[in-house]
C-alpha cells in the first residue's frame, strides 16, 4: 500500500515482544475515546468533561463501580460462556437465550423448591437449576454439530429468537406458571425469599447493586482459568482446538469434547440469568431483555482473547461503559445513550484491530519502479 | 547513458551480497548467485539454509535488507511477486497456491492483471492447451484442480508462471510430492524450458535426484554459499559434504535376519473405504529386533495399512495382534496400552499439536489421570532435548516453531521412549521434508530402537530409506503386497518393478 508516497506494508512477527500485550490494548482503549471524542464533540458535549464524568459514574464513585459490578455479574458468565466456546473453536453464539433459560430455570427452581429448603441450599439450587437450562438449551445444537457437523453458529443464534420469544410468552402472552397471579400487570412470579441473596454493603449503611453473586462469578472464572490449564479435561480440549487430527490420533473423542463443551458453556451463561433471579429480579423479568448480556458476552470474550481471567477485566470494563453511559443519560446535561454504545463498539473495533499490530509491524520504505526489462 | 558497470557476459538472474534477517536470524549472509540464461541451477542444502528465502527475494517476495538483484546486468527492485513477474521472474511455491473449484484455465489466468469482465474461456484453453503441449505438460484446461494429483496442480502452476510471461522459473522443493514417474515428467519439462531459451533454479534438499538434471549447483548452509559447482564436477559425496559442512556416512545399513518373538502381525485385513477395498488380503509379522518395511508410491493403501495397525480404523475383517492382544476391533487407545506406538506421516498436524509445547506433546499419548502431570514431562522433555539434541530455547517451545528434524525427533521420542514402554513401532516416512543431517538422526534411532529389541514396521514412499534400513522389504500395491524379500538380498530392480505395478 503507499501512502504519502510511501510504501507501507505488514510484515509477520516471528514473536510478540512483551510490552505490546499491555501497549495494545491500552492504545485500542485511547484511541476509541478519540472516536467517542469527535461525537461527542459534534453533537456539542465537551469530550473531556463528559469522559471523566463518566469515570465517575461507571467506575470511580461509590454507586457508580457498584452498579458496574451488579451489571457485571451476568457479563462475567456469558464471557466465560463465549471463551470458553471459542477456545474450542465452537463458534456458540447462543449465550443470549442461554441466558433467559438460565433465568426460566433458576425461577423455577425458586418458586417450587426453595420454599422447603434452607437459604444456603436455596440459593445454590437456584443457580444449578439455571445452569442446567442453559445447558440443556444448547443440547440439540452440540448433538447436531458433533454427530453431523451442523453449524453451530447458525443453530446457537435462531435458538435466541426462540428463548426470547418464550420469556415474552411466558410474562405477557400468557398467565402460566411464570406470571405474578396476583396483579393484572404483566410481571414475572417471584421466588422463595429464601432464593434470594441480599445486596451487599460494604462496610457501609448503602444499599448497593452488586450482590455476592459477583463473587461466585469471579470464582467460576478463577476456578475454570485453574482447570482448564491443569486438567486432562482442559488438555485434551486444547489439543483438539490447536489440530483435531491430532486429537484423533492420541485416541480422543470429538463427539464427547464437542458436545461437553458447548454443554459447559450453556451452562455458564445459565448461570449468568440464575445471578438475576438470586439477585436483583428475583423473577423471570423481560427487562432483563433490552441490554443483550447475551451478545455482549462475545465481545467480552473477544477483548479478553478467551482468557478466563481477564474477561472479569473485560466484563468490569464493559459494564463501566454501559452504567456511566446511562448515568450521563440522567444529568443535566443529558448525553444520548448511543454515544456509550459507539465507545463500546470502538472499543472492540480498536481491541480487535490492535490484533494486527501485535502479530504484525509495519515496514515503510521508499517507493522504487521496478524496472521492466 | 554510457553504462560502464555492466559486465561483459551479463546474467538473466543474479543476485549480489544479498542480506535478509528474520527475527533472531539472518538467513541470507551476503549470498551472490548467478543464474545464465537456458541454464538449469540448483540451489542445494539443507532445511532451513536459507534456500526457499533467496527464491524468495529473486522473485520479489521479500525485500533484501542489502544487495541487490539484476536481471540481465540491470538493477531492478521488486517490491511485489507481481514486479517479479513484470521481469519476467515466476515462482513455484512447495505448497501450491490454486483455486480447487477452478478449472485448471482459470487458475491459470487468476490474479492476471488485465482480465476482462467476462472471460474469453475458449480462447485461454486454446492457448493453455498450447503452452502444455510446447512444454510437455499433459493437462486437460477443463480439468477441475481439486480432482486433480500433487503433480498435476504443479503443471497448473508451470503453466501459469509460463501463460503470464516468466522467462525465469524458481521451483521450490518441486519433488517434494511427487511420486517417481511424476518427477521424470517433471524433468522433461525443465529440459523443454531450456531448450527455449528459460532458466529454472531448482531449490531442493534431494542430492541424489538433482545431480542429473542441473548445469550447476550451488550449495548452501547456515545463510551462506559454501559452493558452486559446475555440471560434471559434481560429485554426490563432495556435495554433501558442503550441505552438512562435515564428513557424512551414506553407507546402507546391512541387515541381519532377526530370530525374535513375533511383537506384531497382521492377518488376512481388508479395508473398505467409501465402498471401495483398498487394503485386501494383508499378511506379515514383525518380529523383536526387527524393521519391516513397506515400500510403494504414495496412495496405494500406505496411510490406512499404519492407521488399521493403530487402530484408528477398524478392518472390515481380519486380524491384528500386538504383543498377544488383538487390536483390531478394539481402538487406538487398546492397541497404545497393548504396546503399540505410532508415528504419522503427517507430523505436525498429526502426530503433534503444532501450538503445543513439547511438553504438552510428550503428554499426548501417555495415560493421564483427571490431572495432568506436567512435572515429570517437563523432565522428560530436557532429557530428551540433551539426549537427542534438539534445537529449541526450551521445553515450552511449541513444536512448530521447530524445525522438521527437530519436531519429528520429539515425535520419535514420544513414541520410542514412552513411559508407557512401546515395543512395537509403526512409523511411516519419517524423514520426508528433512535435511541430510537430520535424516541421519532419525535413522539411528530407529536403527537404536531396533538393536534394542523393538518391532518397527516402516512405510515409506522414499525407497532408498527403506532398503537401507529393512530387514525385510514389502511393496504395497494398489492395496495388496505384492512383494516381499530380505533386506539382505533385496533386489532394487524387482522391488522397483513391483512399486510400478509391473510383474516380474
Amino acid at each position: 500500500m503507499i501512502i504519502f508516497g510511501r510504501n507501507v506494508r505488514l510484515e509477520q512477527r516471528m514473536t510478540t515482544p512483551s510490552y505490546l500485550l499491555a501497549v495494545v490494548p491500552l492504545a485500542s482503549v485511547l484511541f476509541a475515546l478519540l472516536v467517542g471524542a469527535v461525537f461527542l464533540a459534534a453533537t456539542g458535549h465537551p469530550p473531556i468533561r463528559t469522559y471523566l464524568d463518566l469515570l465517575d459514574n461507571g467506575y470511580t464513585s461509590f454507586y457508580g463501580i457498584t452498579d458496574t459490578l451488579g451489571l457485571a455479574t451476568p457479563l462475567v458468565c456469558t464471557g466465560l460462556a463465549a471463551a470458553f466456546a471459542f477456545r474450542m473453536n465452537l463458534y456458540s453464539i447462543g449465550q443470549e437465550g442461554q441466558l433467559y433459560l438460565g433465568m426460566i430455570g433458576g425461577t423455577w427452581a425458586g418458586i417450587v423448591l426453595a420454599d422447603s429448603l434452607p437459604g444456603f441450599i436455596a440459593v445454590p439450587a437456584v443457580l444449578i437449576v439455571g445452569a442446567i437450562a442453559g445447558a440443556l438449551w444448547v443440547l440439540v445444537p452440540a448433538l447436531l454439530r458433533a454427530r453431523l457437523g451442523t453449524s453451530e453458529i447458525v443453530s446457537t443464534l435462531l435458538l435466541n429468537y426462540v428463548a426470547l420469544n418464550l420469556v415474552n410468552y411466558f410474562i405477557f402472552g400468557s398467565t402460566g406458571f411464570f406470571r405474578d397471579p396476583t396483579t393484572s400487570f404483566p410481571q414475572g412470579r417471584s421466588v422463595s425469599e429464601n432464593a434470594r441473596l441480599s445486596p451487599l454493603s460494604f462496610f457501609t449503611e448503602k444499599v448497593t447493586n452488586t450482590y455476592p453473586t459477583f463473587f461466585i462469578a469471579v470464582a467460576l472464572a478463577i476456578f475454570l482459568f485453574w482447570f482448564m490449564r491443569a486438567s486432562n479435561y482442559g488438555y485434551e480440549t486444547s489439543v483438539y482446538a490447536d489440530s483435531p487430527n491430532t486429537a484423533r490420533y492420541a485416541g480422543m473423542s470429538s463427539t464427547w469434547l464437542q458436545t461437553s463443551v458447548l454443554l459447559v458453556s450453556g451452562a455458564l451463561a445459565g448461570v449468568g440469568g440464575a445471578t438475576y433471579v438470586v439477585g436483583p429480579a428475583g423473577k423471570v423479568d423481560p427487562g432483563l431483555l433490552q441490554i443483550g448480556l447475551g451478545y455482549a458476552g462475545i465481545v467480552v470474550a473477544a477483548l479478553a482473547r478467551y482468557n478466563f481471567l481477564a474477561v472479569v477485566l473485560a466484563a468490569v470494563l464493559f459494564a463501566g461503559l454501559r452504567t456511566g453511559g446511562n448515568a450521563l443519560q440522567a444529568s443535566s446535561d443529558p448525553v444520548p445513550i448511543a454515544i456509550a454504545v459507539v465507545l463500546q463498539g470502538a472499543v472492540l473495533l480498536f481491541a480487535l484491530g490492535g490484533e494486527l499490530f501485535r502479530r504484525n509491524r509495519i515496514v515503510i520504505s521508499r517507493v522504487e519502479r521496478a524496472v521492466a526489462s | 547513458m554510457f553504462v560502464a558497470n555492466l559486465p561483459a557476459v551479463a546474467f538473466a538472474l543474479e543476485a549480489r551480497q544479498v542480506t535478509k534477517r528474520f527475527p533472531g536470524v539472518v538467513a541470507n549472509d551476503k549470498v551472490d548467485f548467478q543464474l545464465a540464461r537456458g541454464e538449469v541451477h540448483t540451489l542445494l542444502g539443507e532445511n532451513g539454509a536459507g534456500k526457499s528465502t533467496l527464491a524468495s527475494v529473486l522473485c520479489g517476495l521479500y525485500r533484501p535488507e542489502e544487495g541487490k538483484v539484476l536481471r540481465n546486468g540491470r538493477d531492478i527492485r521488486l517490491n511485489s511477486p507481481r514486479d517479479g513477474l513484470a521481469n519476467g521472474v515466476a515462482m513455484v511455491h512447495q505448497h501450491f497456491r490454486l483455486v480447487d473449484r477452478f478449472t485448471v484455465a482459470e487458475n491459470v489466468v487468476l490474479g492476471h492483471k488485465s482480465l476482462p469482465f467476462v472471460l474469453a474461456t475458449r480462447e485461454i484453453e486454446e492457448r493453455v492447451g498450447k503452452i502444455t503441449q510446447e512444454y510437455g505438460l499433459p493437462l486437460d484446461p477443463r480439468a477441475v484442480v481439486g480432482e486433480l494429483s500433487a503433480g498435476e496442480r504443479q503443471r497448473v502452476e508451470i503453466v501459469k508462471a509460463l501463460y503470464q510471461g516468466a522467462e525465469i522459473l524458481l521451483l521450490d522443493e518441486p519433488t517434494a510430492l511427487l511420486a517417481p514417474p511424476e518427477v521424470e515428467k517433471l524433468f522433461v519439462t525443465v529440459r523443454a524450458m531450456t531448450r527455449a531459451g528459460k532458466s529454472v533454479v531448482f531449490v531442493s534438499h534431494k542430492l541424489g535426484e538433482v545431480v542429473d538434471i542441473s548445469d550447476r549447483i550451488t550449495v548452501m548452509r547456515g545463510g551462506r554459499v559454501t559452493g558452486s559447482v559446475s555440471r560434471g564436477e559434481a560429485d554426490v559425496k563432495r556435495l554433501a559434504e558442503l550441505m552438512v559442512g562435515r564428513e557424512i556416512n551414506i553407507v546402507p545399513r546391512r541387515a541381519k535376519s532377526p530370530t525374535g518373538e513375533v511383537l506384531l502381525s497382521v492377518s488376512q485385513v481388508h479395508f473398505e473405504r467409501d465402498g471401495a477395498e483398498v487394503l485386501a488380503d494383508i499378511n506379515f509379522e514383525v518380529r523383536a529386533g526387527e524393521i519391516v518395511g513397506i515400500a510403494g508410491v504414495a496412495g496405494n493403501g500406505q496411510r490406512d495399512l499404519a492407521e488399521v495397525v493403530a487402530g484408528l480404523r477398524t478392518p472390515r475383517h481380519g486380524n491384528v495382534t500386538v504383543c498377544g492382544t488383538p487390536t483390531a476391533q478394539s481402538g487406538a487407545t487398546v492397541a497404545r496400552r497393548a504396546g503399540l506406538a505410532y508415528v504419522p506421516e503427517d507430523r505436525l498436524g498429526t502426530g503433534l499439536a503444532p501450538s503445543l509445547s513439547i511438553v504438552d506433546n510428550l503428554v499426548l499419548t501417555r495415560e493421564r489421570g483427571f490431572l495432568v502431570d506436567r512435572k515429570s514431562a517437563h523432565d522428560e522433555a530436557e532429557y530428551f532435548i540433551k539426549q537427542l539434541e534438539i534445537k529449541t530455547p526450551g521445553p515450552l517451545t511449541p513444536t512448530r516453531k521447530l524445525s522438521g528434524g527437530n519436531s519429528q525427533k520429539v515425535l520419535l521420542a514420544r513414541e520410542l521412549f514412552a513411559v508407557s514402554g512401546s515395543r512395537v513401532l509403526v512409523v511411516c516416512s519419517p524423514t520426508r521434508g528433512l535435511d541430510v543431517g537430520a535424516v541421519e538422526a532419525v535413522h539411528a534411532l530407529l536403527d537404536e530402537a531396533r538393536d534394542s529389541g523393538k518391532a518397527i514396521l516402516l512405510i515409506s514412499e522414499d525407497l532408498d530409506e527403506v532398503m537401507t534400513l529393512a530387514d525385510r522389504v514389502m511393496v504395497l500395491y494398489r492395496g495388496k503386497i505384492t512383494l516381499e524379500q530380505p533386506g539382505a538380498n533385496a533386489n532394487l530392480e524387482h522391488v522397483g518393478r513391483a512399486m510400478a505395478g509391473i510383474a516380474s
